[in-house]
């Protein structure tokens, strides 16, 4: 999606992005960005909570009025309902025995096999 | 002293606190699995700007996702579903605006241990944005929303979905747009 950004901003439309994962989306280099600190699939807010999904936008949309520069990004003051111990988990290799380890790879290679069945059937 | 108190009462969050390394933490987890060719990000020095050329209220501004159109055929797509690779798609589709579209996210790897994609306005703003233009906040929503192909090289993005997801953009007259990844 940051290649998007950059395209279309070199085409002349301005853009802005709503994400997660703030170290991919710097590092690629984009205009302009609002990093919300959730879990991954919640880029627009939290689920349920108009509220937030709403300031979430209206943030977004103040970066694309006011951002004064490229690499602009700013970040949400919203926080995840909870403790923040979820962001341990994510793709967490110490709770994985040697055996959950063999079993990720088994299943990766058929999640790899069926998207090239997809992307050559298209 | 004054300033030192001032410094002490600073609430400090916890170090594990700060945002997740999404990139070593991928690398690192595919190395674990055996794959010895670790995805290399797209990294640019320059970064291209264009500042709106008129105020929010009076502004066309598209949406523009990876979440993918509900297939019936294509297997579990629900909130908790695993990693559906029969989910995705490679090129790039509208769809329009005025009613809702059923976008799901099972074919991306959003976290399934803290989130389950039950609320698609958490992952996609069409009915905020609507809000948004009924509130005179944004003069208007482009017609279409455009889904962004993911699992694609670099190369392919640059070259093949983002030339097409612009050439649709400037079709709708689109003047700004809000990019929403999953």
């Amino acid at each position: 999606m940051s290649l998007v950004a950059r395209h279309l901003e070199a085409e002349g439309i301005p853009t802005v992005i709503l994400g997660s994962a703030k170290d991919i989306v710097e590092h690629c280099g984009v205009p302009r960005f609002v990093f919300s600190d959730f879990p991954l699939g919640n880029s627009a807010g939290r689920p349920f909570d108009e509220a937030s999904q709403r300031q979430t936008l209206e943030l977004a949309l103040r970066v694309l009025e006011s951002a004064p520069a490229p690499r602009t990004t700013v970040q949400s003051p919203l926080r995840w309902t909870g403790p923040a111990t979820w962001k341990r988990d994510y793709l967490d290799l110490s709770k994985l025995s040697p055996d959950a380890i063999a079993q990720r790879k088994k299943e990766f290679d058929v999640v790899k096999t069926v998207a090239r069945g997809r992307r050559e059937a298209t | 002293m004054t300033t030192a108190a001032t410094e002490t009462k600073a609430v400090l969050a916890p170090e594990e606190d700060g945002p997740v390394q999404y990139m070593q933490r991928t690398r690192d987890y595919y190395v674990a699995l055996g794959y010895d060719n670790p995805y290399r990000w797209a990294y640019f020095d320059d970064v291209p700007f264009t500042p709106l050329k008129a105020p929010l209220a009076r502004t066309r501004l598209g949406l523009i996702t990876t979440a993918a159109p509900f297939q019936a055929e294509a297997g579990d797509q629900g909130p908790r579903a695993a990693y559906n690779a029969a989910a995705k798609f490679y090129k790039v589709y509208s769809l329009p605006t005025h009613s809702v579209p059923d976008l799901r996210i099972s074919h991306v790897g959003y976290d399934r241990l803290h989130s389950s994609a039950e609320d698609i306005n958490a992952y996609l703003p069409l009915a905020r944005l609507k809000e948004a233009v009924a509130a005179g906040r944004i003069g208007e929503l482009a017609p279409r929303l455009h889904g962004l192909p993911t699992n694609r090289s670099h190369r392919t993005t640059t070259e093949t979905d983002a030339v097409e997801a612009a050439r649709r953009c400037r079709e709708d007259g689109v003047e700004a747009a809000l990019l929403v990844p999953n």
